[in-house]
């Protein structure tokens, strides 16, 4: 870490000798020294995620809370993290435009029903500070995302390959699992020093959807990107949990996965799956090393008798 | 209906429920076959992480497998179905990922696919109506409890599960960062 610091100052201290007469470097160096001299919050912590249900590694300490410098500017934290109400318009600028991409699939009694499951399921995720949306969307692909704010998408090509109330479930747990554990946040603060620093750049910034477009990059391209492998596996390992929790047969996730490894990968329907989620065999194998015996005494219901098709 | 076709008719469907049922998968790490699908079962044979199985049937978190001459159950966790063999894109799957992959017209071509390749999205406009749809549609907690006990589902205590060791390391950026 402090390493990092070293270098990040030391080649903030060249970049600047290069672009002397670069404001846009200035400022980017005002703003990093800003940061890495400051030696203790100036607020305190904002409130932690709700004790619950996270998994032992987010045990872990968390880094402390800063504050949010120049927020008002900004828009966003850059150090820090995000409240709920950047959150949920972060991720309903992102549901807006996937939403632009895709449409909802035209059937009431299904996202009634899609709604009712997944309300249920993140009642069991221990966040209770976001209003959870779910829809299935038109598309013949075989994909879900998850949107921060609690925005759940369900493509209509996976929906139809599932066979009961707790695969539909598992899908959801997996998905409110990104939520829940903000894994799109970390790593749109990741980059947000860079967003931050272009729409600060450039003045035209005024409304706030083009600030969180400008944090989000184009469109809804932060769903084509994807998240780390390692957000995959713990969102599964995650999800699986939710969805026992509920009530559920804990093994509707891995059926699922189970049915996606049997598809070639060579089927387009999984193409953008594939590149945004490791091959679900490799998902399989990673649950089974956590789960091992250990779900074992759960006994769950599939709930298929109620179970939804689409015409 | 000719009475003769009937066993013809018969045989037809017998092999079509089987076929349906014996798909290929691979076994993903060393593993236990036993003889009923709970771990305190009588342990009918040991299998080699990458022994090819058939799978016969599929029971909450265990699936009924032949692998070579021994027939028992396994975790369903410990096997992928298909036939890629071990790992994600498998001997099988190579072909397929280089014709895909390597080849973006080939996704741009399939008909039918509505918007959800990586261009797609990265031009994709916010859309205002279809958002309000779908937070329109959104359940309160209190009708989804309720749906929720038509199932007979209620809440159950299980506890989180630990990562896995194997994964520890860059599993920590995402705690770190």
């Amino acid at each position: 870490m402090i390493a990092q610091r070293v270098i990040l100052t030391l080649s903030l201290v060249a970049f600047s000798g290069v672009a002397a007469g670069f404001d846009f470097g200035k400022a980017l160096e005002e703003r990093i020294n800003k940061e890495l001299n400051r030696e203790q919050p100036a607020q305190p912590a904002p409130a932690q995620q709700p004790a619950d249900t996270a998994p032992a590694q987010n045990a872990a300490p968390t880094p402390p809370a800063n504050q949010k410098i120049d927020a008002r500017q900004l828009g966003f934290a850059l150090f820090g993290d995000y409240s709920i109400e950047e959150e949920n318009r972060i991720g309903r600028q992102i549901a807006g435009n996937l939403l632009g991409a895709v449409q909802l699939v035209r059937d009431d009694k299904l996202q009634n029903y899609v709604n009712l499951v997944g309300n249920w399921v993140a009642q069991h995720s221990g966040r209770t500070d976001v209003t959870w949306r779910f829809g299935v969307i038109d598309s013949e692909t075989i994909n879900a995302f998850a949107a921060p704010g609690g925005y759940i998408f369900v493509t209509k090509g996976l929906y139809r390959r599932l066979n009961n109330e707790a695969e539909l479930a598992g899908v959801l747990a997996h998905e409110i699992a990104h939520v829940s554990q903000k894994h799109h946040l970390k790593v749109l603060k990741q980059s947000s020093l860079i967003g931050a620093l272009g729409q600060a750049a450039s003045s035209k910034a005024k409304d706030s959807d083009q600030v969180v477009q400008n944090l989000i990059g184009n469109g809804a391209e932060i769903m084509a990107r994807g998240l780390d492998k390692n957000a995959e596996f713990e969102a599964d390992r995650v999800g699986i949990v939710y969805a026992a929790r509920a009530g559920y047969d804990p093994w509707g996730l891995p059926a699922v996965l189970q049915d996606m490894a049997a598809i070639p990968a060579q089927d387009s329907r999984t193409a953008l799956l594939y590149k945004t989620h490791p091959h679900p065999a490799a998902r399989l194998d990673a649950l089974g090393e956590a789960v091992g015996g250990r779900l074992d005494a759960v006994r769950g219901k599939e709930v298929g008798d109620r179970f939804y098709r689409i015409p | 209906m000719n009475p003769n076709l009937i066993p013809a008719a018969l045989l037809l469907l017998c092999t079509a429920s089987a076929s349906a049922w014996a798909a290929p998968g691979t076994v993903l790490r060393n593993e236990k076959l036993y003889s009923q699908p709970s771990a305190s079962a009588k342990v009918a044979a040991n299998v080699a992480k990458g022994t090819p199985v058939n799978i016969l049937a599929k029971q909450g978190g265990w699936l009924r497998v032949t692998a070579g001459r021994s027939t028992g159950w396994i975790r369903l966790l410990s096997v992928r179905a298909g036939a890629g063999g071990l790992g994600g894109a498998g001997v099988g799957d190579v072909v397929g990922a280089a014709t895909t992959r390597s080849d973006p017209s080939r996704v741009v071509a399939v008909a039918g696919l509505r918007g959800l390749t990586d261009a797609d999205l990265k031009q994709a406009k916010f859309n205002p109506d279809e958002l309000a749809r779908m937070e329109a549609a959104g359940v309160s907690a209190a009708q989804a409890r309720s749906f929720a006990s038509r199932a007979r589902l209620a809440a159950v205590k299980v506890p989180a599960l630990p990562a896995p060791a194997k994964s520890a390391q860059p599993a920590s950026s995402w705690e770190t960062n």
